[in-house]
């Protein structure tokens, strides 16, 4: 009987240790990387240029107003109010982790962080800025004229502006999520409840667009495919369409880029319109649209708990 | 710098730009295009494939499930946008000749990625819905068949269950092999099954009626999935990027063979330019070798002349050096005579007054009455016995007291008579030792300053003059001021006043015209200066001659020499002062002035 437990023991630290050193489990979901390696005097200008008021038209606004990291990268609003108090489109997306998505927005029309920062900040709800301006008032400030000079070659240009905010972001990683440490090999990073629902999460086949290093953000899908998402909520708005307004093509209508589910705890609401106060909410249409199947209020609870389990570090705070 | 001189220069300069540029020109024609930059565009592209090729084989790992994620194939089109852009500014970079079939090409091929990124998007959101639904289909089969055995032990003789149950066997099993291979015949089967099931269904509980609604989606989702997924791994397939890479490559090969054509062409010009460099420099070196032997003579040869020359010149030295000396001794000997003239000129006029007294005491001699006193002592002889007798009775004898007396009156008259002349003798010999004194003084004698009368000195030059001057009956006017003894070179101040009355009086023979006069003044200008006037009415000056007068070897006269001006002026300059000459002008008379500095009897040392 002792023997049997000390042979157990050991059999288990060498397991653990293999675990340990072993690379992440062959997973349709991966561990986002502990940091993507960027330029800090550029990352700490972004840092600054993000929570920079100066950068909206009537320095009422910063990207940290829609973009609080503190509240998950989002508002915790419906719909973000811009400069002069007008409400976007749709609900704010999250920054964390926006550098892991391979498009920006929800329809996907920015291909690069640059790009997003770009549109927002002439966004005439959001910011209403005109880049002359911007570049100028930040060419004004002395601590940012030094800090670009030291940093970029050419001092402060739109591009370089841009290029500094997107750094930033770019560190605005959440590494080390308890189901990343279980990717990672450390089995009881998770509990059986939320290794279950991480199981319902695969069987139910969330995970055919919710895949990759960030849980979504790597593809487009229909918001609907399994039913009429829009028809059965009615007052149809034009962002309801989706990439359509991107390409202009029928076959993207209601298409929208599949969200990360990283942090999906903490950026309620859910959903381009918002539709979605709670996770629950959130699981239940995407059931019901989205895979077209009936699960059992146990296994969406699992699948949940397994979702709480997708909430990282944030190193940065802006 | 000569015109033909800066033409020289200027088609030299034209020239070597001309070389300049031609060297320039081909070697950047040799330069167009990197080999560097080919192998790495080369490298790029291949790159560019490898990485399509990739992403076309992620998508079939995707469809077949090997890829658990989609993160690979959006990575891919990131890397692929990367290295494409890379590879575009890279290009953009380079110099090419044919740039712009280059961009053509790179765009095509930009288009080519884009529209499979598209395509892919959309296999990403067909193949996930399509994968979930098959995964799904047989579980949801089997869900209705529960219900509908549920059904049946409830309801036994329910032939539309027993149908409904075979339906969905059927088309489960025909959606699985539409998924290995969805011909449209099938397809259509499906269809139809699903119309069925569609009409089946109203007739069955509300439970079944759900699952089977499920079922059917599902089965639907397949039917509709599956063919659009094929179609679009047909068009991904079809996507030309590879083709379109290799078109690109084409073209850097190309313009790679062309540039190592023209490199090779160039190559050549670029030799044969420099043989003509070398042949250039050939003939340069030639020309500078001759010329340098050419300048080596000219140079000997200069150096000969230049030798020559300086002999010639060193004896022209030495001839002028000897002519200058014969000259020095020439002036000295001039100057000698000249003071011996000079001498010889007062001693002479001296030497007339003393002429003048030993005739005159010579005559008052030959005319002495001595003889009466002879002839009177011979008289007594003969009557040496009977003096007495003679004197008291003789007629001569009586006489001879008387006569006596007479005689010794006059020989005492004649005594004095030549007292008088033999005092003017030793007066003139005295003048005579004066003029030698005078000019042993401006013979180079040290001066000596003693205090005198100018007016005396005044008189005295006329008096020495004074033989010349009666001769030519000139009329001596005086206007001597009061003047103090004064510290003055007697010496040569005298020589400076003898020569200008003497000149004064010979200008006047010019002027036979008019009565001769000679106006001597002696006056203080400010009690600073002494200024002495001597002047003539006699033939004048030229104005061209006012200066020259002074110039040694100047004379008008006809036995002049010019030197007494001259030496006048230099014992003025000697004591100090200045000596002037002004005339009108010819005919006009002269007027000399001599002003000397004052230096009061108190300021001698």
């Amino acid at each position: 009987m002792t023997y049997t437990r000390i042979i157990l023991t050991i059999a288990g630290m060498i397991g653990a240790m293999a675990c340990a050193r072993a690379a992440p489990l062959d997973e349709p979901i991966q561990p986002v990387p502990l940091t993507l390696k960027q330029d800090p005097a550029r990352a700490e200008i972004g840092r600054l240029l993000f929570q920079d008021a100066r950068l909206s038209a009537n320095g009422r606004v910063s990207c940290a107003s829609c973009h609080d990291a503190r509240k998950g990268g989002s508002d915790g609003r419906a719909r973000s109010s811009g400069f002069n108090g007008g409400l976007t489109d749709v609900n704010a997306p999250t920054v964390l982790n926006a550098a892991l998505n391979f498009r920006q927005f929800w329809n996907g029309r920015a291909d690069t962080l640059e790009a997003q920062i770009d549109l927002v900040v002439q966004n005439p709800v959001e910011m209403g800025s005109a880049w002359a301006d911007v570049v100028q008032k930040v060419q004004q400030d002395a601590k940012y004229k030094s800090a670009f000079g030291a940093a970029y070659k050419d001092g402060v240009t739109k591009a370089n502006i841009q290029n500094a905010i997107a750094t930033f972001e770019r560190t605005l990683i959440t590494p080390n999520a308890r189901f990343d440490k279980f990717l990672r090999g450390d089995v009881n990073a998770i509990s059986a409840a939320e290794k279950i629902g991480y199981a319902k999460f695969k069987q139910y086949g969330c995970v055919a667009c919710h895949q990759g290093v960030n849980v979504g953000g790597n593809m487009f899908q229909k918001f609907g495919v399994m039913g009429d998402y829009f028809a059965k909520r009615g007052n149809p708005t034009q962002a309801d369409l989706g990439r359509y307004l991107v390409t202009g093509l029928d076959s993207d209508r209601h298409v929208f880029k599949v969200p990360s589910l990283r942090n999906v705890a903490l950026t309620a609401p859910y959903f381009h319109d918002a539709s979605a106060k709670t996770l629950e909410d959130a699981v239940a249409i995407m059931f019901k649209y989205q895979i077209g199947r009936v699960a059992s209020q146990e296994d969406r609870d699992a699948i949940v708990s397994f979702l709480n389990t997708l909430t990282g570090e944030v190193e940065a705070t802006p | 710098m000569s015109t033909s001189n800066r033409l020289t220069w200027l088609s030299m300069v034209t020239a070597t730009t001309a070389l300049v540029a031609v060297l320039v020109f081909l070697y950047a024609k040799t330069q167009r295009y990197e080999e560097s930059d080919y192998f790495e565009n080369v490298a790029s592209l291949r790159h560019l494939k490898q990485l399509d090729a990739q992403w076309e084989l992620d998508v079939l790992k995707s469809r077949i499930g090997i890829n658990a994620h989609y993160d690979r194939l959006a990575g891919s089109l990131t890397d692929l946008s990367a290295l494409l852009e890379r590879f575009e500014s890279e290009t953009g970079q380079q110099r090419h000749d044919d740039s712009a079939r280059l961009a053509v090409a790179g765009a095509t091929l930009r288009n080519a990625i884009e529209g499979k990124a598209v395509l892919i998007e959309r296999f990403k959101s067909n193949n996930s819905v399509l994968r979930n639904s098959l995964a799904f289909l047989p579980t949801a089969a089997e869900d209705v068949q529960q219900l509908l055995r549920r059904a049946e032990e409830a309801a036994p003789r329910a032939a539309v269950s027993r149908r409904v149950s075979t339906t969905v066997n059927d088309l489960l099993l025909a959606c699985m092999l539409y998924s290995q291979s969805a011909s449209d015949e099938r397809g259509a089967e499906i269809q139809r099954a699903l119309a069925l099931l569609a009409s089946d269904q109203a007739m069955l509980s509300q439970e079944v009626q759900d699952r089977l609604e499920i079922f059917r989606a599902h089965a639907g989702a397949i039917v509709r999935e599956q063919p659009a997924v094929n179609t679009l791994l047909g068009d991904i397939a079809a996507m030309p990027t590879a083709t379109r890479i290799d078109e690109v490559n084409g073209a850097v090969i190309a313009e790679q063979q062309r540039a190592s054509a023209q490199n090779q062409r160039y190559r050549e010009y670029l030799l044969a330019f420099s043989a003509v460099l070398i042949g250039l420099l050939m003939y340069a070196a030639i020309r500078v070798v001759r010329s340098h032997a050419v300048i080596n003579r000219v140079n000997q040869e200069l150096q000969g002349a230049n030798e020559n020359l300086e002999r010639r010149v060193q004896e022209r030295t030495r001839e002028l050096r000897q002519a200058q000396s014969e000259l020095v001794t020439t002036a000295r000997q001039a100057g000698m005579a000249e003071v011996a003239t000079n001498v010889l000129h007062n001693v002479g006029n001296v030497l007339n007054s003393v002429n003048v007294s030993a005739g005159l005491i010579a005559s008052h001699l030959r005319a002495s009455k001595i003889q009466g006193l002879t002839r009177a002592v011979q008289l007594m002889n003969e009557h040496a016995d009977d003096v007495g007798t003679f004197l008291a009775t003789d007629p001569k004898g009586k006489m001879l007291p008387g006569y006596l007396g007479q005689l010794a009156q006059v020989l005492v008259t004649e005594q004095q008579g030549v007292i008088e002349e033999l005092l003017a003798l030793t007066k003139s010999v005295d003048h005579i030792k004066e003029v030698i004194a005078t000019q042993q003084a401006h013979a180079g004698a040290s001066s000596q300053v003693e205090p005198a009368q100018v007016c005396d000195l005044m008189e005295d030059a006329l008096r020495m003059n004074a033989s010349a001057l009666q001769r030519r009956g000139v009329v001596v006017q005086r206007e001597f001021a009061c003047v103090p003894e004064l510290p003055l070179d007697k010496a040569r101040l005298l020589q400076i006043l003898l020569n200008l009355i003497s000149n004064a009086g010979q200008a006047t023979d010019g002027a036979p015209d008019r009565e001769p006069r000679l106006m001597l003044r002696v006056g203080l200008v400010e009690e600073r200066s002494l200024r002495i006037d001597v002047i003539d009415n006699g033939v004048g000056i030229a104005p061209e001659n006012l200066t020259r007068v002074f110039a040694h070897g100047f004379t008008t006269k006809k036995d002049g020499h010019g030197f007494g001006l001259h030496s006048a002026a230099i014992a003025a300059q000697e004591m100090g002062g200045t000596l002037t000459a002004h005339s009108d002008g010819p005919g006009t008379g002269a007027r000399f002035t001599l002003e000397l500095p004052v230096k009061t009897t108190e300021d001698m040392p």
